[in-house]
């Protein structure tokens, strides 16, 4: 009996200790930015109020900083590249970097903001009310000089400013949603080509059409982006200009009443998965990033893009042979609103666990504003913000990249709500992914429609309690 | 004074070489990463389990039982329970019998026997892997090998990943597949086996099956408890394939429980209620041994006890 109570007692102490596998996640992760410490341990030693002028720090102290971003490989490639360039100018910053996809990212920030441990210079998008906290606002170095913002109107700065006027970050660039396609497929299925003002319905009758004719997918799954286009931009779309939107301005609660409005939208998903024309679950999971999408893969003949993407697809669509377009978003009805919305689609941000928050903010407004840099970057993050680099870049740009600049252009002559808000609360990746599970519960036959929408309309409603 | 130092030397280097003192000595390298990285975060994890806590923020807002409430009301939290206990109870007795029939096989003398065993044991190695869920991810793709095998052979394509009902399977499959541990254990209970049992046996006229069932297993029995335990506990706590290969999709089919937990945690920022998930997950695993144990006495065999 004795014998068994240890054993026992050993099971226990076996669960326990690997259920702490588990907890001790964090810890693991501080140990790891512990380990970066010594580096910034010698870096600390430079005074931490360097006195600087132009963008480059006076001082001749090494300074270490850390940087990291989100984004596909090309993004990785030349970010990397423009950092080479800062080193070369700046001999002494030494900029340490790590890349991730969006969703490790996020992991990422997560534990460091927990430790106090945020790298200095770090991107952000349109989550970003998140870590307020962590976010040194650029203010006091545009007022000293170090930032400069003379050539960035105030439209583009006003994309990454809070409510107050704070300025947090400076943007990587404008961006807007847009479809990609193929239009050679199209043609090929006989489908009827998106116009200026297609609808929802066209949309699913060109997909279905393409799945019948061609045996691809007519529509290549939008990830996680479904849920901007069906939540976001498809409530945005109804009634009067600026009149519904999926949260309301200031994030603080819903901004359409009635749950039926996003039923259409469910239910067309469903049928088209049903159909094939739209990838289900498992296909979707294959699909981890814009490179290996259906569409570049020449398994569909449409997917959704943030603009700043077209590029990238582009090119290597045209190693293959193929010539992408781009087309405006589907509409709820042809003289409807577009829902389309010029906005930041990332930002860099100073941290304010930074040791060299001036050197950070130097940085940025290198990687904002110089030409050279940028000429490297390749306006990969969306059509920068400053005017002479836009201006430079244009003259320069490739044929995907002028589909893009033509698009940001007609995008920006719609008309749009005198105030609107693409920012997303504490809590949405919740409502976004049991939004997905929903639509897969509809194809099963599971839920309705109708049921399926006031399950999200639950779900987005109970952020806010 | 130089006899005082000696006797402080004596009595260092007596106290130095305790057996007592020696003990804790080597085991505090241990004792301190246990303590740091397990200990105290288990303890932290309780607390927070009854706050409202996220990794961002730091405040805890005590909320008492609530976080435990509101999990019986969560439906992604009821159908991971679901399918882990699905998951479980699939893949242990499957990977169990799997490692005990090829250590059986194992143990014939013959020169190339150490060989299989390191070939079999592989898998075992590179299991907890990312790079093997992604190769499995591929395997089990709509265009991977075991669809084009299928369709060569004339069967229509299976959807493994797209369909509710099959997505578990691949995962299961592959904690089977990593059998290479218990087997090792297996085969060195069976070498324990006295061999004049079996000779008794053969003279008493006893077929194989016979010695398989009243030889081989009676005195492989503790054996398989400790097996049985330990896979159960750790088939529990699989993280890595239903993140890689599935992310827990479709409609949450292969939303195992760790998996639920680290979402909570880390995506949906909610450690509080991960914490709470946690817990709840320790209480349901250690039931779960426990009823193992309490039911070991009728067919755990124990010489002792003989």
């Amino acid at each position: 009996m004795k014998k068994k109570l240890v054993s026992l007692l050993m099971a226990m102490a076996m669960i326990t200790g690997s259920l702490a596998g588990c907890g001790s996640q964090a810890e693991n992760a501080t140990a790891d930015t512990q380990t970066d410490a010594p580096a910034d341990a010698n870096a600390a030693e430079a005074p931490a109020q360097t006195e600087t002028k132009e963008e480059a720090p006076a001082s001749d102290e090494p300074i270490t900083l850390r940087m990291a971003w989100w984004g596909s490989q090309d993004r990785h490639d030349k970010t990397i590249a423009a950092i080479e360039l800062y080193e070369s100018l700046n001999p002494n910053v030494t900029i340490e970097y790590e890349y991730y996809s969006f969703d490790d990212y996020f992991t990422k920030l997560k534990t460091l903001v927990a430790s106090d441990e945020v790298w200095d210079v770090f991107q952000l998008g349109g989550n970003f009310p998140m870590y307020l906290d962590k976010i040194c606002p650029l203010d006091e170095y545009i007022a000293s000089g170090v930032v400069d913002v003379s050539k960035i109107s105030e439209a583009n700065l006003k994309t990454t400013r809070e409510t107050d006027g704070t300025q947090l970050g400076l943007t990587n660039g404008i961006n807007t949603y847009g479809i990609a396609y193929d239009p050679a497929m199209f043609e090929e299925a006989g489908a009827e080509l998106p116009k200026e003002d297609w609808t929802w319905e066209d949309y699913q009758k060109a997909a279905d059409t393409i799945t019948e004719k061609l045996g691809i997918f007519g529509s290549s799954t939008f990830l996680t982006s479904d849920f901007i286009a069906g939540c976001s931009t498809y409530i945005g779309q109804q009634g009067d200009l600026g009149q519904y939107s999926f949260f309301n301005l200031d994030l603080t609660g819903m901004g359409f009443d009635d749950p039926q409005m996003l039923t259409p939208f469910i239910q067309m998903r469903a049928d088209m998965i049903k159909k094939g024309s739209y990838p289900d679950a498992g296909a979707s999971a294959e699909v981890t990033n814009i490179e290996n999408d259906f569409l570049v893969t020449g398994e569909a003949a449409m997917t959704w893009v943030a603009v700043n993407q077209f590029p990238t697809i582009y090119n290597v669509c045209a190693d293959q042979g193929r010539e992408l377009a781009l087309a405006p978003l589907p509409k709820v009805t042809a003289g409807g609103n577009s829902g389309a919305l010029i906005q930041s689609s990332q930002m860099l941000c100073v941290s304010q666990d930074s040791e060299h928050k001036e050197a950070a903010a130097a940085f940025i407004s290198w990687f904002e504003n110089d030409i050279d840099c940028n000429n490297i970057l390749q306006a990969e993050r969306g059509i920068p913000a400053n005017e002479d680099v836009r201006a430079a870049l244009s003259a320069s740009a490739t044929k995907g990249q002028q589909i893009m600049y033509d698009y940001v252009d007609s995008v920006s002559k719609n008309p749009t709500p005198k105030e609107y808000n693409v920012l997303s609360p504490d809590g949405q990746d919740q409502v976004q992914d049991n939004y997905l599970n929903y639509i897969q519960q509809v194809v099963s036959g599971e839920i309705t429609a109708a049921e399926a929408a006031e399950k999200t309309y639950a779900d987005a409603e109970a952020i806010f309690k | 004074m130089g006899d005082m130092k000696k006797t402080k030397a004596d009595t260092l280097s007596s106290f130095l070489n305790n057996d007592n003192v020696v003990g804790h000595v080597f085991a505090a390298p241990f004792i301190f990463g246990f303590v740091c990285f397990s200990f105290i975060p288990i303890c932290m994890s309780l607390y927070y389990a009854f706050t409202d806590y996220s990794l961002g923020s730091k405040m805890a807002v005590f909320v008492g039982l609530e976080n435990f409430f509101k999990l019986f009301k969560d439906e992604v939290f009821l159908k991971s329970i679901n399918k882990t206990l699905q998951y479980v109870f699939i893949a242990v007795p499957f990977k169990l019998t799997f490692a005990l029939l090829v250590a059986f096989l194992l143990t014939r003398k013959s020169k190339m026997v150490t060989f299989y065993r390191s070939l079999y044991y592989v898998p075992s190695l590179v299991g907890g892997s990312v790079a093997v869920a992604l190769v499995w991810k591929q395997l089990f793709a709509r265009k991977g090998l075991f669809n084009s095998v299928l369709v060569n052979m004339g069967f229509e394509k299976i959807n493994w990943f797209g369909s509710e009902a099959l997505a578990i399977y691949p995962l299961i499959l592959m904690a089977v597949w990593q059998f290479g541990s218990s087997m090792i254990i297996f085969a060195a209970g069976l070498k324990e086996i006295p061999t004049t049992y079996y000779e008794a046996s053969e003279i008493d006229g006893a077929n194989g099956f016979q010695r398989f069932f009243k030889i081989t297993l009676p005195c492989l029995s503790p054996i398989i408890l400790y097996n049985l335990i330990m896979q159960t506990i750790s088939a529990f706590m699989t993280f890595t394939q239903a993140f890689v290969i599935t992310g827990g999709g479709p409609n949450n089919a292969t939303m195992l429980y760790a998996l639920n937990v680290y979402n909570q945690a880390f995506k949906y920022n909610n450690m509080g209620y991960a914490c709470a998930m946690s817990w709840v997950m320790l209480v349901v695993m250690s039931l779960i041994t426990l009823v193992i144990f309490r039911t070991s006495k009728f067919w755990v065999f124990s010489e002792s006890e003989g």
